[in-house]
């Protein structure tokens, strides 16, 4: 059997206890700010095409990466809040290592229509552990609890 | 651009937490790099120190924190810093203060205390992601990596059995090694297979552990090499590349940026066909499928074949192409920049017959080492010749 590394306790060698406590807001931005007010009314995405290579993104985008230049209004377009699992896995630990109540299904979803993924969480019934492949659509909070972020979208089922 | 050679390295062990404040890990590996090159202090023109996020030391700018345990005190010395990918990218900093003819002895120190952030260094990284698109999801990283090593798999039909054999052979391979913080003998592949679950399909044995340590590395350039030695290391080429944040667009199953950073730098190196030209390497292994990805972006295979070729032991290390020689992060351990040890540092040792109970029997003459960074974004690549 190998040493398993997990948890030494930090307080072994003399110390001082201190933190780095900072608060934060931080601002949807212009795309982002667009693309949660629609959220907030529809139960579609939106999604920006670059004029130049034509690469469709979600989430949406002011300007392509690639060609550098900007996405205007007129290339931004409704696309339906479901897709494919790319990739996904199932989580039985927290960030400090704990174990979690329930396994958390976190999954990579290409976005139907477009050229990008969303990332969310995932609910089945399904008990495999590989879910690739696996046709989902997002489920929201009920239009008047949105308060238009990423948390509208509470997670994502197969249809 | 003048030629660069490597005079001295060193490594001070590293563990879950060391006693050692950062600036006296620096102040180790410093002094046993300056040691083996048969210089002091006052020989270093210019000094680089790596270390990743602030929030592992706890220090904000911490760069200013380590310096004077770095020889930096009292000398132009910079920090640099993209993540994981600093354990290489540092020593290609100290690389072009020599090549651009800046400086003609450089000191590079990389360092990582990771063991001062409570109860677990994986909170500090709850804080890269987007802070629109991603935080509010409450991802953490080995989830991400379980959704990058699932999409792997999946696109190449690659069993956890032939991935398992990468953490069997690196930690076997860290047993002759001085510093190593997870070195066994006796691990099997089952062993990985029945270690907890993480977040599958990561499990436990699967994943490098968080570590303090520090490592240092000194560049010469061949106008002055012939003083320290007949038998000089060269760095004949460096790369690094990068992609955006926007990771979500991107296929996961191939670092392009990876092989976008090794074409960089086997230009550089004059290397035409890698798998050829290159006698080994040190590619980087935060995670068992870390390494197998990173062969295949290092273009020392074809894709999906990393695998295979680990399994028939072409990568071990009395191997055709060994891989991690020196037991890499699985088996020496993860102090993010400080993995330089394992990453340069060793190349440096094995090409100069250095490397004791590591080193590979077949008299290597050319090594590349890399590493990864942020999230599926960031590669560093250097290729290091003997003679
Ligand atoms: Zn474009």
């Amino acid at each position: 059997m190998t040493f398993l590394e997990k948890q030494t306790d930090p307080t072994t060698p003399m110390h001082w206890n201190g933190d780095m406590q900072a608060d934060y807001f931080y601002s949807n931005g212009v795309a982002g700010d667009k693309f949660f007010k629609h959220l907030m009314k529809k139960d579609t995405f939106l999604a920006s095409e670059c004029p130049k290579c034509g690469v469709i993104f979600i989430p949406p985008r002011l300007y392509c990466e690639d060609c550098f230049c900007d996405i205007p209004d007129e290339n931004w377009m409704e696309v339906k809040s479901q897709g494919i699992i790319r990739a996904n896995t199932t989580a039985m630990i927290d960030a400090h290592g704990d174990p979690l109540e329930e396994p958390v299904i976190m999954a990579l979803i290409d976005i139907d229509e477009t050229d990008g993924a969303m990332l969310g969480r995932v609910k089945t019934e399904i008990l495999d552990m590989d879910l690739c492949g696996l046709t989902v659509k997002a489920v929201l909070r009920p239009k008047n609890e949105r308060e238009g972020t990423m948390k509208d979208i509470l997670y994502y089922e197969p249809y | 651009m003048n030629d660069v050679a490597v005079i001295g390295a060193g490594m001070t062990v590293f563990q879950r937490r060391l006693k050692e404040t950062g600036k006296e890990l620096s102040y180790l590996a410093t002094k046993m790099a300056l040691e083996e090159a048969g210089i002091t202090k006052k020989d270093i023109d210019m000094v680089v120190m790596g270390s990743a996020p602030d929030a592992f030391d706890g220090i904000h700018q911490k760069g200013e924190n380590l310096l004077d345990g770095a020889a930096g005190a009292g000398k132009p010395y910079v920090r640099v810093f993209n993540g994981g990918g600093t354990g290489v990218f540092a020593p290609i900093a100290g690389w072009w203060h020599v090549a651009s003819g800046v400086a003609d002895i450089a000191l590079v120190v990389c360092e990582e205390k990771m063991g001062n952030c409570y109860p677990h260094p994986q909170t500090a990284f709850r804080h890269i992601w987007d802070p629109i698109l991603d935080r509010p999801l409450a991802p953490n990283l080995v989830w991400l990596f379980a959704m990058e090593m699932n999409r792997y798999m999946t696109k190449y039909n690659i069993k956890k059995e032939d991935i398992a054999r990468v953490a069997v052979k690196n930690k076997r391979n860290a047993v002759g090694h001085p510093c190593a913080q997870l070195p066994d003998e006796k691990i099997t592949i089952e062993d990985v297979l029945n270690s907890e679950m993480m977040a599958w399909p990561v499990q436990r044995l699967d994943i490098s552990p968080p570590s303090d340590g520090a490592s240092a590395l000194i560049f010469c350039s061949k106008d002055k090499v012939r003083q320290f030695t007949d038998d000089p290391v060269w760095v004949d080429g460096v790369g690094w590349n990068i992609d955006s944040t926007m990771w979500t667009n991107r296929d996961l199953s191939f670092p392009r940026y990876v092989a976008n950073a090794a074409r960089m730098a086997y230009k550089m190196a004059g290397i035409h066909n890698p798998r050829k030209e290159i006698d080994f390497a040190e590619p980087y292994d935060p995670f068992d499928y870390k390494e197998l990805h990173h062969m295949e972006g290092l273009l020392l295979c074809n894709k999906g074949e990393a695998p295979i070729l680990t399994r028939e032991g072409v990568t071990e290390r009395d191997g055709n192409m060994p891989m991690c020689p020196s037991g890499g992060l699985m088996g020496v351990g993860n102090p993010i920049a400080a993995t330089m040890g394992q990453k340069i540092c060793e190349l440096y040792w094995q090409l100069a017959g250095k490397a004791g109970k590591r080193q590979i029997p077949t008299d290597p003459q050319v090594g590349v080492g890399q590493a990864w960074g942020d999230i599926m974004q960031m590669a560093t690549v250097a290729v290091l010749r003997r003679g």
